[in-house]
């Protein structure tokens, strides 16, 4: 029934893919520690740095140089790898496989490399915060998607079986919430990270409530969604081991969202009793305060991932929505396409 | 043909993201003037203008500073820490007060940054030129290596960290540029204070009277003269020759004494539990702000005047009530240090202690008990300071079970 059952299909797509996701999660870790040193600007002209092609600026005043220079461009080159991964991905699926989304999606995923270089370009050039804030939105959001593309183009969700499991509809519909939380929390972490000292006051308290807030909606989310599936699907491993994942994933991510404001802010004034908290300074730039928060912004794609996953895995597995946009039926509308993107695979 | 092709290379990106976002570049950062001052001080709006031109003529802008001579500021240390942050090739860095301070203690060093209202403590405010940690008489400014000492230590139990790992010459730029800030905002205060005193349809003269000699010399004057005023812990001050023992024996009876007064605020038992509910001078002129604000509203309410003094009483009430909305964190109590945690913001050395009890704390409820100036007498004898500074510091080995003394003096008549 489904072309893509097709055992004789090329591994190439899969394995380009998940190269993708291993090249674009560093640049998600050089990409925040450009952030967290605040060397957004230590390149001031793009695509050329400091004048020179990008590929030919001398590598070793890029090694040997200023730690600011080594990772803003080291961000540049290292995006450039993705990039390539991204083309060959796209030609991959064009000459070795047949499923017509998968073709749309490897466009999709050239283009997303091609838009957040320019946007990394827009805020050099423009060095504006606001750019940069869209710049580390979309990065997380592409990281996903390019797990999203490894999970689709595996072997495992070819010969995915449909079931009726009605159980499967109510995952899906958590897994689409917290997907969403966590993008709504990641645009927040935005806020908190790329300030500006113009903003009003107030803005920053507003953005830390609904911060807490959601971390709090989303350790719910969460926790109910693993509950379902390990209460529906404790053997089905592919949604189990993403689901218990999720979870702990996130219980590491609060700690280091708390581990982030200590290292930054020290110690809230309630624990000031304790003379730990009384006695302690943060360390500007020091490697706890830039580890701590550039693993929380580095896991908070891992957890986007892993919830977009986890979500379209279970829509793979529940039959109503894969009956609706089964490949065979047309889809009509543009919004039906882009669900049977991810569950008519 | 390669500059159109890089232009439409760095041009097609901008208009789509223009597009995208719908604004263009954020408008570079400015300076801004202490709105509760001027609904303070009923400041009409072109003189808030010409004040602002004053001050930019004098000081320039965030990203392009000035300095007159007058201030002995230096320009290239200040150029280095303005701007926008920036680095090159060979690790000069420049934005190192908008990259490393301006979040907290705000672009114009109004201690109104982004972060400010969440933080407790909040962060300084450098118009008044008050600094709490310093070595110098309580007034006077703090010397170039006080600043540097808090840079480079942080302050302990707030969020204001320690920039040890940055460079010596960032550092002295940093300083350099709170010091500049703190200059600004006292101009500032004196050029307000002197638009206030004009009579109706007098200007303020733009000479170099006014300006440089009356307003800004003497605030950059007494920054120059700092290092004349470091309280001195040697000579006269030095510490006395006494077993350790009876010092500190001699400074608890003091501590609890109606002389010293310290436990007052810091408690019977020194764990700042005393007087709670003093403001410092920042949260003060807020809170009194606020009052006189709530009385005008009252007079408004209830007072009999004719239409025009009622229009002109509104006006200043809707201006100072939004000042005080949008440029002005609400007051917080000052809370007197728990002295049994041995956490000593201003440095943990006896001579350390021994000038924060002689002076106090600039703008802080902690006061003085040294001589106002040297040579007048004090409240307390340099000697018994010294009494203090060896009870303070022994105060986190105490054991605090033990009854402080003031409730262990029960009289038999009592009973
Ligand atoms: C009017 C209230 C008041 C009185 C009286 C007072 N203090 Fe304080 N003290 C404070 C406050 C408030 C602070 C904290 C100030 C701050 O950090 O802003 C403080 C802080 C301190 C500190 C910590 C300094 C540091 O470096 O962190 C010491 C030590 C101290 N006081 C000792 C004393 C001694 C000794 C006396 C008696 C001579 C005394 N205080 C009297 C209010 C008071």
């Amino acid at each position: 029934m489904n072309p893509s059952l097709d055992q004789r299909e090329s591994p190439w797509p899969h394995r380009l893919a998940v190269a993708l996701v291993c090249a674009t999660f560093p640049m998600i870790w050089i990409g925040g520690l450009v952030t967290t040193y605040g060397a957004g600007m230590a390149v001031p002209d793009w695509p050329n740095t400091y004048g020179y092609n990008l590929f030919l600026y001398p590598w070793q005043t890029w090694v040997y140089g200023p730690f600011k220079l080594f990772i803003e461009h080291g961000h540049r080159l290292f995006g450039t790898l993705v990039g390539m991964i991204a083309i060959a991905f796209l030609v991959s699926t064009w000459c070795c496989q047949r499923r017509a989304n998968l073709r749309w999606l490897g466009a999709a995923a050239l283009i997303g490399v091609v838009a957040q270089g320019a946007l990394g370009g827009l805020r050099v050039l423009a060095d504006e915060v606001q750019i940069a804030k869209i710049h580390g939105i979309v990065g997380p959001v592409f990281f996903a998607f390019t797990v999203a593309l490894a999970s689709i183009t595996s072997r495992r969700w070819q010969s995915a079986k449909r079931s009726e499991e009605r159980q499967l509809g109510a995952i899906e519909r958590l897994g689409v919430i917290t997907t969403l939380l966590v993008f709504l929390q990641l645009v927040l972490g935005a806020q908190l990270r790329h300030l500006s000292p113009e903003a009003p006051l107030g803005n920053f308290r507003l953005a830390l409530f609904f911060h807490l807030a959601v971390a709090v909606a989303l350790l719910a989310h969460v926790f109910m969604l693993a509950a379902r599936v390990l209460y529906s699907h404790r053997q089905e491993s592919w949604l189990a081991r993403p689901a218990v994942g999720l979870l702990v994933m996130l219980l590491v991510q609060i700690g280091l969202g708390a581990g982030s404001w200590v290292t930054n802010y020290g110690f809230p004034v309630w624990l000031s009793r304790y003379d730990f908290a009384a006695a302690y300074v943060p360390v500007a730039d020091g490697a706890v305060q830039a580890w701590t928060t550039t693993a929380h912004v580095a896991l908070g794609s891992l957890i986007l991932a892993t919830s977009l996953m986890l979500t379209l895995r279970s829509m793979r597995l529940s039959s109503p929505l894969s009956a609706r946009f089964a490949p065979s039926k047309p889809a009509t509308s543009p919004s039906q396409r882009i669900l049977s993107m991810g569950a008519g695979l | 043909m390669r500059t159109i092709l890089s232009g439409c290379v760095r041009f097609t990106p901008c208009l789509a993201l223009v597009l995208l976002v719908g604004c263009g570049q954020s408008d570079p950062p400015q300076f801004t003037l202490d709105m509760v001052a001027i609904a303070e001080k009923q400041i009409p709006a072109n003189q808030q203008q010409k004040v602002a031109n004053i001050l930019e003529a004098m000081f320039g802008t965030p990203d392009d500073p000035f300095v007159l001579p007058e201030t002995g500021l230096d320009l290239a240390k200040l150029q280095m820490a303005a701007g926008p942050v920036k680095s090159d090739q060979f690790g000069h860095e420049t934005g190192l007060y908008r990259r490393h301070c301006a979040h907290c203690h705000g672009t114009t060093g109004d201690g109104l940054g982004p972060t400010a209202m969440i933080l407790n403590p909040y962060p300084r405010d450098y118009r008044q030129g008050k600094f709490k940690f310093k070595s110098t008489e309580r007034p006077a400014k703090p010397t170039d290596y006080d600043l540097e000492t808090v840079l480079r230590q942080g302050v302990q139990g707030t969020a204001m960290p320690s920039f040890a790992l940055l460079p010596d010459a960032q550092i002295d730029a940093l300083v350099e540029y709170v010091k500049y800030l703190s200059m600004r905002g006292q101009t500032e205060i004196g050029l307000t204070d002197a638009m206030a005193d004009l009579s109706e349809g007098e200007e303020l003269p733009l000479t170099h009277d006014t300006l440089v000699a009356e307003i800004l010399a003497p605030v950059a004057e007494s920054w120059q003269e700092a290092p004349d005023k470091i309280i001195p812990t040697d000579g006269d001050n030095a510490k006395p020759d006494m077993p350790k023992a009876e010092s500190i024996a001699a400074g608890e009876k003091l501590f609890y004494s109606a002389k010293a007064n310290c436990a007052k605020c810091h408690g019977w038992s020194a764990l700042g539990d005393g007087q709670t509910n003093d403001y410092d001078d920042w949260s003060k002129a807020i809170h009194e702000a606020e009052e006189s604000l709530a009385s005008d509203v009252n007079t408004l309410n209830e007072a009999e005047m004719s239409a025009e003094e009622r229009e002109a009483l509104a006006r200043h009430v809707a201006l100072l009530s939004s000042a005080l909305a949008t440029d002005a964190l609400p007051p917080r109590h000052a809370i007197p240090r728990n002295l049994r945690q041995g956490v000593y913001r201003g440095g943990r050395a006896p001579y350390d202690i021994y000038r924060r009890i002689y002076a106090g704390i600039n703008g802080a409820p902690m006061p003085a008990v040294g001589p106002p100036f040297p040579g007048a007498p004090g409240t307390l004898t340099s000697d018994e300071i010294w009494n203090l500074v060896d009870y303070v510091l022994s105060l986190p080995y105490e054991p605090i079970s033990q009854p402080p003394r003031d409730q262990r003096a029960v009289s038999r008549a009592q009973l």
